[in-house]
């Protein structure tokens, strides 16, 4: 996990615009699980994951130079995870709209190995029944982000995140069934 | 909630064990790789322009045979009914 200082964050931006590949894979290691998490999250699939992180970071590497704020690099970042994701889950939906599934297309298991706790397969349950935005919003106070650095993520008003997130985590709470009480 | 707290951390972990070693360097090399290179998303309709433009090619290519063609032939219609009035011309 990337935990230096903003004014080192900033310089490493800085460098990584100029070209310095050493910079860019700094970064990328530097954020790589982070991102991974918070794609994980809002997909809810573990298949997907290092395939969308990469399409992450190669708009990343190439558009970085076009960032007017380095201070404000991790935002960036994840609001480009968020749009990739996003992005993700309208094909997967056009598709299953013009592709004609059978029943047991319908719901692909997860890879063998994929899901290896009752918690997170808890919590996969619950995530499922949560709008792909408001996973966003949660995988987001997941990561320690503020509301004000949400609401610069996802480009609304810091009283919206407020409100979305109450509403997201109540419905999290509503489907996410500890094991032990099951 | 303690034991959400922990499913969250299980599925970061589970999410970062997806990230095969050397990922850094795959994606700076296919970001350069790739630098230049028409987005994914962009293929099918490319391939739909090029399909449309074909298309117009041989619509216009068709007209523009199908009217030199009956020009020719209204031409020669011209022609003969122009020597048709000659001869009469010279007969009278």
């Amino acid at each position: 996990m990337d935990q230096s200082p903003p004014t080192a964050l900033g310089e490493r931006v800085r460098r990584a615009q100029r070209g310095d590949d050493d910079a860019l894979r700094e970064l990328i290691v530097g954020y790589q699980h982070r991102v991974a998490g918070f794609v994980f999250a809002m997909t809810n699939r573990s298949d997907v994951v290092e395939d969308l992180c990469q399409q992450v970071f190669i708009k990343m590497v190439r558009a970085i130079e076009r960032l007017q704020a380095p201070e404000q690099f991790e935002s960036w970042l994840f609001r480009l995870a968020r749009n990739t994701c996003i992005d993700h889950l309208r094909r997967m939906k056009l598709r299953r709209i013009f592709t004609p599934f059978a029943p047991e297309h319908e719901n692909v298991p997860e890879p063998d190995g994929a899901v290896d706790s009752e918690e997170l397969d808890a919590l996969r349950h619950a995530l499922a029944q949560v709008r792909p935005q408001d996973r966003a919003l949660l995988a987001l106070v997941q990561e320690g982000r503020s509301h004000a650095e949400i609401a610069v993520t996802l480009g609304t008003s810091v009283a919206a995140v407020k409100a979305r997130l109450h509403r997201a985590r109540e419905q999290l709470r509503q489907h996410y069934q500890p094991p032990h009480e099951n | 909630m303690k034991t959400e707290s922990l499913a969250w951390a299980r599925l970061q972990q589970q999410a970062a064990a997806q990230l095969h070693p050397g990922f850094a360097d795959r994606v700076i090399r296919a970001a350069r790789a790739g630098a230049g290179v028409a987005p994914q998303f962009l293929r099918p309709f490319a391939v739909c322009a090029a399909m449309a433009t074909l298309g117009l090619l041989a619509v216009s290519f068709y007209r523009v045979r199908a009217s030199t063609e009956e020009n020719a032939r209204n031409l020669a219609g011209w022609q003969e009914i122009a020597a048709q009035a000659d001869e009469l011309d010279q007969t009278l």
